[in-house]
């Protein structure tokens, strides 16, 4: 059986949904029972879970996200547009 | 199917990439860095270091996407140049909390967290949930938030982010325990609005 400061220390150092199944189902059954650490550590490991969602939402955010300012890009293209120069001297 | 046979995906040209995809590295950057200026200097770092590397892209993902994986290193890069010119004090109240009873014996801040006003879990397929989060991890603080950033969002080990924050990995624990504090009270405030109780 894992101690409270085991199972603070393992979702301190990796994700949840990222550790080998035996030591997911051990620090669930420690979570679930346990009276010191559980409601806190519980909270660890939803706030994971819903970074781990948001990271497969991402995509979809990208239209309500700022967007660079047409200044911003005119600069921009005239830099790449030389550092192309630069790279391909002989064409 | 070796990795050759794999099919490839077209080179876009980067006399196009301001066009195709500046707004959306810019965004992606202003959702971590939430600084104008230090995200177009990061859009600027990752097409240069684009056009650098183009040769070593192997056309097996959108260079959309292999573009925000340069745009991730130089993520990094700016929130570590902006915690060396803002040195990350430890404040009081965070000293007390490492050295209270149950973060040295249990290793947690609390028995008992307030616990959640509403549960987010249902709505992870409402994608003006995910909006409205995004929008409270821009309110959480300095330097909880950019500890949040590297640790969590941009997958970085703890020693790496002990390392650009030149703090320990106690200290790490309570700058994550502050930012998911943060990150729960600002999304219970402006999410509870949107029918959630």
């Amino acid at each position: 059986m894992l101690t409270c400061k085991q199972v603070s220390s393992a979702l301190s150092k990796e994700a949840y949904q990222k550790m080998p199944p035996l030591r997911r189902f051990f620090l669930r059954l420690h979570v679930k029972l346990c009276v010191f650490c559980g409601k806190f550590n519980r909270q660890v490991m939803e706030s994971q879970e819903m970074c781990r969602c948001y990271r497969e939402h991402e995509e979809s955010l990208s239209p309500h996200r700022p967007k660079l300012d047409t200044d911003r890009k005119d600069a921009l293209k005239d830099l790449l547009a030389s550092q192309q120069i630069h790279s391909k001297p002989n064409e | 199917m070796s990795e050759d046979d794999s099919p490839k995906v077209p080179v876009t040209p980067p006399e196009q990439w301001v066009d195709l995809y500046g707004d959306y590295l810019y965004g992606f950057a202003m959702s971590r860095l939430r600084n104008p200026d230090a995200a177009a200097d990061c859009v600027q770092d990752t097409f240069l270091a684009g056009i650098k590397a183009l040769d070593r892209f192997d056309g097996s993902r959108d260079i959309k996407f292999w573009l925000r994986g340069i745009m991730r290193n130089k993520i990094v890069d700016q929130i570590r140049k902006s915690i060396k010119e803002n040195k990350v004090d430890i404040d009081k109240e965070d000293e007390a909390l490492l050295e209270s009873f149950w973060f040295k014996y249990s290793g947690i801040a609390t028995t008992n967290p307030d616990p959640w006003q509403f549960n987010p879990r249902k709505y992870y397929d409402n994608g003006e949930f995910w909006v409205v989060f995004e929008k409270c991890i821009a309110k959480v603080k300095n330097p909880a938030r950019q500890a949040f950033i590297l640790r969590v969002l941009e997958d970085q080990t703890t020693e790496e982010v002990c390392k650009a924050m030149d703090i320990t990995p106690n200290y790490l624990w309570v700058l994550l325990h502050r930012a998911r504090e943060q990150l729960k009270v600002h999304l219970e405030a402006n999410w509870t609005g949107n029918d959630a109780k």
